[in-house]
């Protein structure tokens, strides 16, 4: 063995374990919080001790329950969640439609303008609505939460249904209109089942972010329609005991099942080929 | 099986009216959500500020005062503070995401390559509310990490400790994003490139140097970018994890709203920040174009 190849291979050795230390320790420091939050959760100490609980018990989870703000502001997110996502989905599939397909000039200029609340930050959104909506007389909590959800939501979903609707097949629908099927046959028929991994992926994305949002809520929350992550918000600056960790359970475990929901319907490897993130 | 991206063809919508049927939704939200609100926001943060009310006068005298409180010290250290805590977390975050992206593109079974998807799709679509919790827990007054940080000499009150929990907020989030984002270019590096280079007597880390690193290298400009324009913007991590000492521009925003009602001042720290975070996008955009045309 060569001097130079013993040098080539100590230097790969180093290299290499450096690599895998930083994936280790990457990857440590991404679950490691998500497990002690989950473990302290079940933490039968009525106080915030330190790791690990020395018995377990699910009295977060009922003093969670039994918060009547909790459950007041959890039903508002949900509605809130729901109503956001169809309205998104609606909007932005019949807009990726439209752009998709319609010759008009200013085409790529309306498409970037679509998108262009993503690179907004989300305080300034928040903070501009709520102005512009105190001005026009738009007092209603609910309303305002539900327009400031649809713009942060929107982009995602015509994005989506926008690269599936330019992934698949046009000539699937020039077909089946060769054979006779009329405009409205062929969109219902073809190009709407074509675009049904984008359509998903939009709407899961949508619910997420709007079950998620601070930034904008706080700003449009009132009294009457508050939002679950903004009462814990609220709660987190207060006081912080593991109630919180409790509602982090719960809402760990609503993500994992959309989690499950986008594998089994589109597939991570679609997700992440289509680049759904800012850029 | 090969995929053709094709350009759609003229079986196009034929009216007006479908056109406004698909379109006029979008446009109206976009119109009435957006793009009023960002007008108005221009035109109130040039409105004179009256203490004491909330919001502007209905006909006050047009002023670049809120503008020009901004440049005092304090505000010029939250803008400092917001894009050097910021970019300290963006680079940490490609460290770290640039050879994950890689060890998934290249080093693992398909098996592990969809639960580690899975996981970190998990974190991107989990609150940041959990996630920000999650590193209290972790680092705060009975976290794990905390012994490790007081061996480091570090005060748990100190400027310093705070900044070190804001920058793991930040990086939590980042990661996720940026490896996601690194593994489309990752998988469009031809792996044969490297086993050439490697049998023409590279040694592995060089051949990584020379062809691995080169070929992602305008992906992870914009993966860098897209994590700072994360960070700049961040609201809830700095709110929670900064416990007041450390505030970024979103913060401040949110002080002026809700502590003093200084809505012309939020209004102009706002076009300020819409300022820095498009100058970021400019820059990505600039970087690709350039991609595009090499």
């Amino acid at each position: 063995m060569s001097m130079q190849s013993f040098a080539a291979r100590t230097g790969d050795r180093i290299a290499g374990s450096l690599a895998y230390g930083v994936i280790g320790l990457g990857l440590a420091f991404l679950a490691i919080p998500l497990v002690i939050t989950c473990v302290m959760a079940f933490d039968a100490r009525t106080y915030l001790g330190p790791m690990p609980p020395p018995a377990l018990s699910l009295h977060w989870f009922e003093r969670l329950v039994s918060q009547a703000d909790i459950l007041a502001s959890l039903r508002t997110s949900l509605i809130l969640a729901v109503l956001t996502t169809v309205l998104s989905v609606t909007i932005g599939t019949a807009a990726a439609v439209g752009l998709a397909r319609g010759n008009f000039p200013g085409k790529a200029a309306l498409t970037s303008a679509f998108l262009s609340p993503l690179i907004v930050p989300p305080v300034v959104i928040g903070f501009g609505l709520l102005l512009f909506l105190s001005k026009a007389g738009i007092t209603n909590g609910m309303a305002r939460l539900l327009l400031g959800h649809v713009i942060i939501t929107l982009p995602y979903c015509i994005r989506t249904s926008l690269a599936s609707l330019l992934g698949s097949d046009q000539r699937l629908t020039e077909a089946a209109m060769i054979l006779g099927a009329t405009e409205r046959q062929a969109f219902w028929t073809i190009t709407l089942p074509l675009m049904r991994t984008g359509v998903v992926t939009g709407a899961i994305f949508a619910f997420a972010i709007s079950m998620d949002d601070v930034s904008i809520s706080l700003f449009l929350s009132d009294p009457s329609a508050t939002t679950l992550p903004v009462t814990l918000v609220s709660n987190m600056r207060a006081a912080f005991d593991l109630t919180i960790a409790a509602a982090a359970v719960v809402l760990i475990a609503v993500t994992a099942l959309l989690i499950v929901v986008l594998d089994r319907v589109v597939g991570f490897d679609t997700v992440v080929g289509q680049g759904l993130f800012r850029s | 099986m090969t995929k053709v991206r094709r350009q759609p063809v003229a079986i196009s919508i034929p009216d007006r009216r479908d056109a406004a049927l698909t379109l006029g939704p979008a446009l109206l939200v976009f119109a009435f959500g957006f793009l009023s609100p960002l007008i108005n926001l221009a035109i109130e943060s040039l409105k004179e500020f009256t203490p004491g009310r909330v919001g502007s006068v209905e006909n006050a005298a047009a002023t670049v005062q809120n503008y020009y409180e901004l440049a005092n010290q304090a505000f010029a250290s939250v803008l400092l503070t917001t894009f050097w805590i910021g970019g300290v977390a963006a680079i940490i975050g490609q460290l770290v995401a640039f050879p994950l992206a890689y060890f998934i593109v290249r080093r693992i079974s398909p098996r592990m390559r969809t639960l580690t998807l899975g996981f970190l799709i998990t974190l991107v679509l989990s609150s940041v509310l959990i996630k920000t919790y999650a590193i209290e827990l972790t680092f705060g007054s009975v976290g794990i990490f905390r012994p490790f940080l007081l061996t480091l000499g570090l005060s748990p009150n100190s400027r310093e400790y705070i900044n070190i929990v804001v920058i793991a907020g930040l990086v939590h989030s980042i990661i996720p994003v940026a490896t996601l984002t690194l593994i489309g270019a990752m998988q469009s590096i031809d792996p044969r490139l490297l086993d050439a280079a490697q049998s023409l007597g590279a040694p592995g880390w060089k051949a990584h140097l020379s062809i691995t690193l080169p070929l992602s290298f305008p992906a992870l400009i914009s993966s860098t970018l897209v994590s700072l324009t994360f960070a700049i913007s961040a609201f809830v991590i700095p709110m929670v994890l900064g416990r007041g000492r450390v505030l970024f521009m979103s913060n401040v925003i949110y002080t002026r709203f809700s502590d003093i009602a200084n809505y012309p001042s939020g209004a102009a720290i706002s076009l300020v920040m819409l300022a820095a975070a498009l100058a970021v996008v400019a820059v990505i955009t600039f970087a690709q174009a350039r991609r595009v045309s090499q």
